[in-house]
């Protein structure tokens, strides 16, 4: 279990890392962060119930986790080229 | 391990399709690079096809009726979403070399991409139609959403695009990992990623432990939550409005409906699993009933929620665009009361069962809001800078009876139907929605539902009064407006439009009276395959000797339910 209180503090530096920082490069970190909570949790719960569904699970979580990474960076690039920023605050072209 | 196989035939179909789509953007001859589309429709149509005829059943499925009727919808308004889309990639390039200004380099394309990516997604919305397990629905998600934020990033050459797709992506990151976390509590909870395991587990603790599993519930609930972004319901949905706005119409268009109908597959299947019936005295079971306490009350203040923000910020508008973004949040919150009343008892059809009452109104959603999207695709105007502008402004469509009487009238009618006025589609679309939250006693809902209903008729009777009544103002956008030269676009808008009446109308003549016109029309839907009846999407528990007692219940499809019932 305590596997899983890890695993919970990680999800929430993570989610306090998504709404407090500004700086996008560190917001697609601290999702990485929560994607790691994830995993561990699954290879805890896998450990706990004595099936491999959740290792299973688990590398597909970090397939899918690159991907993300992969296309999250691909936007980001492109978008520093354009408007040479990477904080929030400034990305405001489109609002209510 | 083939059986499941045999039902992935019209996945398989679009996976080959989308890398050949990927070769073929590459060529140097423009007469190969232009067979990207016919060959992405060609693609979709093959798997529609094979969808509806070859596609067995899968007996193991929870939810047996949703993937083929899922796969179907998916490749159906796949069609139009496509035609929609004809024009995006490439154009201002595309220009360039047909000028002689540049040489073809297959590098600076994205045509091919384009196209391949919109086909990965419609297969990921595919897939989670036929979803059995958390980590197979978890990959259908994804793969749904991933092609879309580089399609919205691709859609313009503008920042706007490139702004919308930053949002589109974190939020839809976070999202995925709240749900994500929801889905592995579930397993850690009962420890099983079978969908209909884990609901065996539940409703096997619950009767060993009184209630549901605490850890489960948190599960659900972060599921939920986080699925609630794909479907652009009130928690989530900041980044509609934005995304729809900062996106090309056409990618706009897809967006309104390809995420939204992955997400309610996704909610259906993840529901399901704890079942209905848990407010019952003979404890969790059937399908009657409802859903554990905590899950159905946060579902009903999302309902709510969604519906009353979506229409009373819709009304604020000036673009049409981001009206329609609100009212794709507002149509959500409608689409939760009948998520809400679930599938009703075992066997019940249309009008009461809430899961078809959804799948009907994607349906009717798809080609309505299509038909929008493509009249608001279909116009531009240069701007004084030389650059071109898409329709947006309420400005640009005031009046658009005199230049483009045909665009007009396909708006309005769009409009109607997204309305749910009477003889239209969404009219019928919607009574389900309301029969069934009525029959899943929801009356404050439903109530509620039929307000809201009255509230969007406002704005959505703007845009028909704009388009047909009004006359062009004086900032002569109206005017300037010039119909784009795609004809995939005009004909999404006009077959969506004729769909929408085809399907109220041939019903209609057939079957005599009106509240016939969906079981009717969904019959032949239901012709094609054998063992079940056409409506009954009513999931098909594996739940260990129900409490039934020796009472028969009177009700025709339940004792062919049960054969083993004592």
């Amino acid at each position: 279990m305590h596997y899983v209180a890890v695993s919970l503090v990680l999800l929430l530096i993570g989610t306090a890392g998504l709404l407090l920082r500004r700086n996008i490069v560190i917001i697609l970190m601290s999702i990485e962060l929560i994607l790691n909570a994830v995993n561990l949790n699954l290879v805890a719960f896998a450990r706990h119930h004595g099936n491999a569904a959740g290792q299973v699970f688990a590398l597909f979580v970090i397939a899918v986790a690159v991907a993300e990474a992969a296309v999250g960076l691909g936007i980001l690039l492109a978008l520093y080229r354009n408007r040479e920023t990477v904080q929030v605050d400034e990305i405001d072209l489109l609002k209510w | 391990m083939t059986e499941k196989l045999a039902t992935l035939w019209p996945e398989i179909i679009l996976f080959t399709c989308a890398c050949v789509v990927m070769l073929l953007g590459l060529s140097e001859r423009l007469g190969v690079r232009r067979l990207c589309a016919p060959v992405s429709a060609a693609g979709l149509l093959i798997a529609g096809l094979f969808a509806f005829y070859k596609t067995p059943v899968d007996p193991a499925a929870m939810l047996p009726n949703l993937p083929v009727f899922g796969k179907v919808l998916a490749a159906g308004i796949g069609l139009l979403i496509l035609g929609l889309l004809t024009g995006i990639p490439d154009r201002d390039y595309e220009a360039r070399v047909a000028q002689g200004r540049t040489r073809f380099d297959p590098k600076r394309t994205i045509r091919s991409e384009f196209y391949a990516f919109f086909l990965f997604s419609i297969t990921g919305l595919m897939l989670c139609a036929g979803a059995t397990n958390l980590i197979w629905l978890f990959l259908a998600l994804e793969l749904t959403s991933l092609p879309t934020y580089v399609m919205v990033a691709l859609s313009t050459q503008r920042d706007k695009s490139l702004e919308a797709a930053v949002k589109y992506f974190f939020l839809g990151a976070m999202a995925a990992a709240v749900f994500l976390f929801g889905f592995v509590l579930l397993y850690g909870a009962t420890g099983s990623v079978e969908l209909a395991q884990i609901g065996a587990t539940l409703r096997h603790q619950a009767s060993v432990e009184g209630g549901i599993n605490p850890i489960a519930l948190a599960g659900l609930v972060l599921g939920i939550l986080g699925l609630c972004f794909k479907i652009a319901a009130v928690p989530m949905h900041f980044y509609t409005p934005d995304v729809y706005q900062g996106a090309a119409s056409p990618v706009a268009g897809m967006l309104a409906f390809v995420p939204k109908a992955a997400g309610f597959f996704a909610l259906m299947l993840l529901l399901t699993a704890p079942g209905w019936g848990w407010m019952q005295p003979g404890g969790p079971g059937g399908g009657h009933g409802s859903l554990p306490t905590p899950i159905g009350e946060i579902l009903a203040i999302i309902a709510v929620a969604s519906m009353t923000l979506g229409n009373v910020l819709a009304i604020m508008q000036t673009s049409v665009k981001r009206l329609l973004a609100y009212s794709s949040i507002a149509h959500s919150g409608y689409m939760l009361v009948a998520l809400l009343a679930g599938p009703g008892r075992p066997g019940t059809l249309l009008p009461e069962n809430g899961y078809s009452a959804i799948l009907f109104y994607l349906l009717s959603y798809g080609l309505t809001s299509t038909a929008a999207f493509a009249v608001l695709a279909l116009l531009e105007r240069k701007g004084p800078d030389g650059q071109v502008h898409e329709a947006d402004d309420f400005a640009d469509i005031r009046g658009l009876r005199k230049k483009h009487p045909a665009l007009a009238w396909v708006l309005a009618l769009s409009a109607l139907g997204l309305m749910g006025f009477p003889p239209l589609l969404g009219f019928f679309a919607k009574l389900p929605l309301f029969a069934s939250g009525l029959a899943g006693g929801h009356l404050v809902l439903v109530v509620i539902l039929g307000l809201n209903s009255a509230v969007a008729a406002f704005y959505y009777l703007r845009i028909v009064s704009a388009a047909l009544l009004e006359s062009p103002d004086a900032s002569g956008h109206a005017e300037g407006m010039v119909q784009t030269p795609f004809r995939g676009r005009a004909l999404a808008g006009y077959v969506g439009v004729l769909a929408m009446v085809a399907m109220v109308v041939l019903p209609l003549l057939s079957a005599g009276s009106f509240l016939h016109v969906t079981p009717a029309s969904w019959a032949s839907f239901g012709g094609t395959y054998k063992d079940a009846a056409p409506l009954a999407i009513a999931p098909r528990l594996p739940s260990p000797a129900k409490p039934m007692g020796a009472a028969p219940t009177g009700e025709g499809p339940m004792s062919e339910d049960a054969p083993a019932r004592p």
